[in-house]
């Protein structure tokens, strides 16, 4: 097993996310393309991790997979002491929803929502029918602190479309926290950005991090954005072959 | 919650669900209105085909009619369930009318005017006698009541004056009508253009005609005041049809001896009188009154002809009984008169005995709410009735008497047309599965539009009973706001049928689809059926359902990570 393990010192911080010996197989065409090949990592309760790899080197299906969107086909998720492979698919919805919080590169907004609506739809899957009124929506009050801590208050009614880059990437962290989940899955949250906008966008999960110890798995290809997470863990060839503290 | 939130959301931020708004719209609105005049159509023409004979009916095979139908109504009168009889004579004639030079070959109907009209539309379908007194006391309403008869002459005279300007101003403006242009197209709008201003003309003729016989009825009421329209057609309606000619009749003649004893009613499409595209009868002057000589082959009852009998009569009056098989073909006498012309009246024979009076059929009204199960309740009664007077008089038994219902008289023609309406609404039934493929592959675009969506909100804990239930949402919001639009425009579509045909079709197109030269009724026969706009609601709705079952369900099964990446 190649897995690198952050020391185990009763002192430490309980794990949060722990998978071990992953493996998972794509069928392309007539080819079986082994993606991960007895991957492991663990994130610690209030860790802000960094994957990093190549392209295709299996950065994003590691995520899913931690994030219960996929499953794998061998090796173990355990999330807070949990065996996802064991819970029901009701309990995973309800762990999506919960207490993950995903990010996406290409911001993955509803197009006819507003930003307010975009970032209240977590809450709403989750609230029963009758708070379908708009006043009663659950969250409303999170969602609108949120928005303005990112400095979206004045955009609250515009569409996606109407947003830049930056913008609808800051709309899909509010819309990730909103629910408070014990862990941001953030995938090249950068990637679609230019490098300042990135960065702003990185100071945001950084901040978040830093001010309420908020648990992140960031996904990168850039070494620099890397460098500004607490841990890089790197995958080559559907493995982690190093896990360091960053020297930032 | 979301899956409301969302699904309004899509309805309303998305233009392509107009597309299965429209055709779930208009399918509904189209099965609406075809069944509506089918049920319209069918339904005219039983109550017709009803309205003709009473409830039950009985006829004898043999063409000589059969006897003792007075013992048979005295019996039938005894009947708790039986509310009147009248007794028929039928058979065949030429109708010659030698001042309009007309000879054509007619049913001779005898008939008891009085007790006729009691079983069925008779007295109702005679237009001298019903007809045009209701229509004036229609036209005559806006009077003000009560109202004396200096009053009702004033407004009638007033009513007559504005009419014969009306008239004035049409004809000039037929007359006026001035070609736009020498070009093809201006030619033909302006042909279209002169049919309607002649239309018009027409119809200011017939309206001036109308006030015109309304004064001359108001003329002829007796000097005192009317409290109400009710007291006013008391007065004007006669309590029972007659064929007895009245004393205007007489002017027609020149002598008292030159004018015929009977009246005569005849049949409203016999010939004489020209119907226009609104479905009015122009009845020209001269018509009433006129003599006529009528003439009746009899048969023995021992099926041999016997001498033809002609005999003169007075028109007095027409009847229309929607029926154009019958209008167009009868011609009504008093019962007895026919009774004679066909050898059927009651006769003294050589060995001293009496050969009694015949009849043809014995048309039966059902008291109550003459409903099937009464009805056939009632046959059952009469059957047992006439079969007990069979074992009384054996001559009754030769002539093989028939105890029918309306319907069973006329089950061929109903059933046909019931039949076409049946296979009509299921074709359009078929017809209508186009919706719910138009559904499908919409709400397949849909989902395939919003796959990614799908990805998101797998990725946010939406399960895929929720992703399911967002789609089939959808699409019953979608049927149902097109089943919704369908239902009201399609029953305002049925309440305007004939407005919607005469102004905007007719007068606006050029296009005339019901045209009451051609049809038995004067207006498009509309009738809408709760009960089936029920069913075609919650068919629209289902098919939209059905429609969107499918996109639904892919919507469930897609792979959130596929969906995520989804271009």
């Amino acid at each position: 097993m190649n897995n690198v393990q952050s020391n185990t010192d009763s002192s430490a911080p309980k794990p949060l996310l722990e998978l071990n010996n992953i493996n998972k197989t794509f069928r392309l065409g007539p080819a079986d393309v082994r993606v991960l090949t007895g991957a492991g990592l663990t994130v610690y309760e209030g860790e802000f991790v960094a994957l990093v790899g190549a392209s295709g080197s299996g950065k994003s299906t590691l995520l899913h997979i931690a994030g219960a969107l996929e499953s794998a086909d061998e090796g173990s998720v355990m999330f807070q002491g949990q065996d996802l492979s064991r819970m029901s698919r009701r309990s995973r919805h309800r762990l999506r929803n919960h207490s993950f919080g995903f990010v996406f590169q290409l911001y993955h907004l509803l197009p006819e929502l507003s930003v307010l609506e975009n970032v209240l739809l977590p809450a709403m899957v989750c609230a029963p029918w009758y708070k379908a009124c708009i006043r009663a929506r659950p969250g409303k009050r999170r969602a609108l602190e949120l928005l303005e801590q990112l400095g979206l208050k004045d955009r609250l009614r515009h569409r996606p479309s109407q947003l830049s880059g930056g913008e609808r990437q800051r709309v899909a962290i509010a819309r990730a926290l909103i629910n408070e989940p014990a862990l941001v899955l953030a995938d090249e949250p950068t990637g679609n950005l230019d490098p300042k906008t990135g960065q702003t966008i990185l100071d945001v999960l950084r901040g978040l991090h830093k001010g309420s110890g908020q648990s992140i798995l960031l996904v990168t290809h850039d070494v620099n954005i890397a460098a500004q997470a607490d841990r890089v863990v790197t995958l080559r060839d559907g493995k982690i072959v190093d896990s360091t503290p960053s020297v930032s | 919650m979301y899956k409301i939130f969302l699904c309004f959301r899509y309805l309303t931020r998305k233009g392509i669900v107009l597309f299965p708004v429209l055709a779930v719209w208009l399918c509904v609105m189209m099965l609406i209105i075809v069944n509506s005049i089918m049920t319209g159509f069918v339904n005219r023409v039983r109550d017709a085909g009803r309205s003709l004979m009473g409830d039950v009916v009985i006829q004898s095979d043999s063409m000589a009619g059969f006897p003792y139908y007075r013992q048979i109504q005295k019996q039938l009168a005894l009947l708790p369930q039986i509310k009147a009889s009248t007794p028929v004579i039928s058979g065949y004639g030429l109708f010659n009318l030698p001042e309009f030079q007309v000879n054509t070959g007619v049913q001779v109907m005898g008939v008891e005017a009085d007790s006729e009209s009691k079983v069925s539309s008779f007295g109702s379908s005679l237009f001298w006698q019903y007809k045009a007194p209701m229509q004036a006391v229609q036209d005559l309403r806006g009077v003000g009541f009560p109202a004396s008869r200096k009053k009702l002459l004033a407004y009638a005279q007033k009513r007559l004056l504005a009419a014969a300007k009306v008239e004035h101003a049409r004809q000039q403006a037929f007359a006026d009508l001035k070609p736009v242009s020498s070009h093809a197209w201006f030619a033909s709008i302006r042909q279209h253009w002169q049919v309607i201003a002649h239309e018009d003309y027409q119809q200011a003729v017939y309206k001036e005609n109308r006030a015109d016989r309304d004064l001359r009825m108001v003329q002829a009421l007796p000097n005192r005041s009317f409290v109400n329209a009710a007291a006013l057609r008391k007065a004007m309606v006669p309590l029972a049809p007659t064929f007895v000619p009245p004393p205007q009749a007489a002017n027609r003649y020149m002598t008292a001896s030159d004018e015929p004893k009977s009246g005569c009613v005849i049949g409203v499409d016999l010939g004489l009188y020209k119907r226009d595209r609104f479905g009015h009868y122009h009845r020209p002057p001269g018509v009433r009154f006129s003599p006529v000589i009528i003439t009746m082959v009899p048969v023995t009852i021992k099926a041999t002809l016997a001498q033809p009998q002609s005999r003169r009569f007075v028109i007095v009056d027409d009847s229309r009984t929607r029926v154009y098989a019958v209008d167009s073909k009868t011609v009504y006498i008093p019962f007895h008169v026919a009774q004679k012309m066909a050898f059927m009246q009651q006769q003294d024979l050589l060995d001293g005995g009496v050969r009694p009076g015949r009849c043809s059929e014995i048309q039966v009204l059902v008291r109550h709410d003459s409903s099937e199960v009464n009805i056939l309740a009632a046959r059952k009664a009469i059957a047992h009735v006439v079969h007990q007077l069979e074992l009384l008089h054996p001559q009754m038994e030769i002539a093989g008497i028939r105890v029918r219902t309306w319907d069973q008289v006329q089950a061929e023609y109903i059933r046909a047309v019931d039949n076409e309406r049946n296979m009509i609404t299921f074709l359009l039934g078929l017809m209508s599965l186009v919706v719910v493929i138009v559904i499908f592959l919409i709400f397949y675009m849909l989902v395939r539009d919003k796959t990614r969506d799908i990805g998101i909100i797998k990725a946010i804990g939406g399960s895929e009973e929720g992703l399911g239930v967002i789609f089939i949402l959808y699409g019953m919001l979608i049927s149902s706001a097109g089943a919704i639009l369908g239902l009201f425009t399609g029953v305002w579509f049925v309440r305007n049928d004939n407005w919607i045909h005469d102004h905007i079709l007719w007068r606006i197109f050029g296009i005339s689809i019901w045209n009451r030269k051609i049809y038995v009724f004067s207006k498009i026969p509309d009738q809408i059926d709760p009960h089936a706009v029920m069913w075609i609601v919650i068919f629209a709705i289902l098919a939209g359902l059905l429609g969107a079952l499918i996109p639904a369900i892919i919507a469930a099964r897609q792979d959130p990570v596929e969906a995520l990446r989804y271009e």
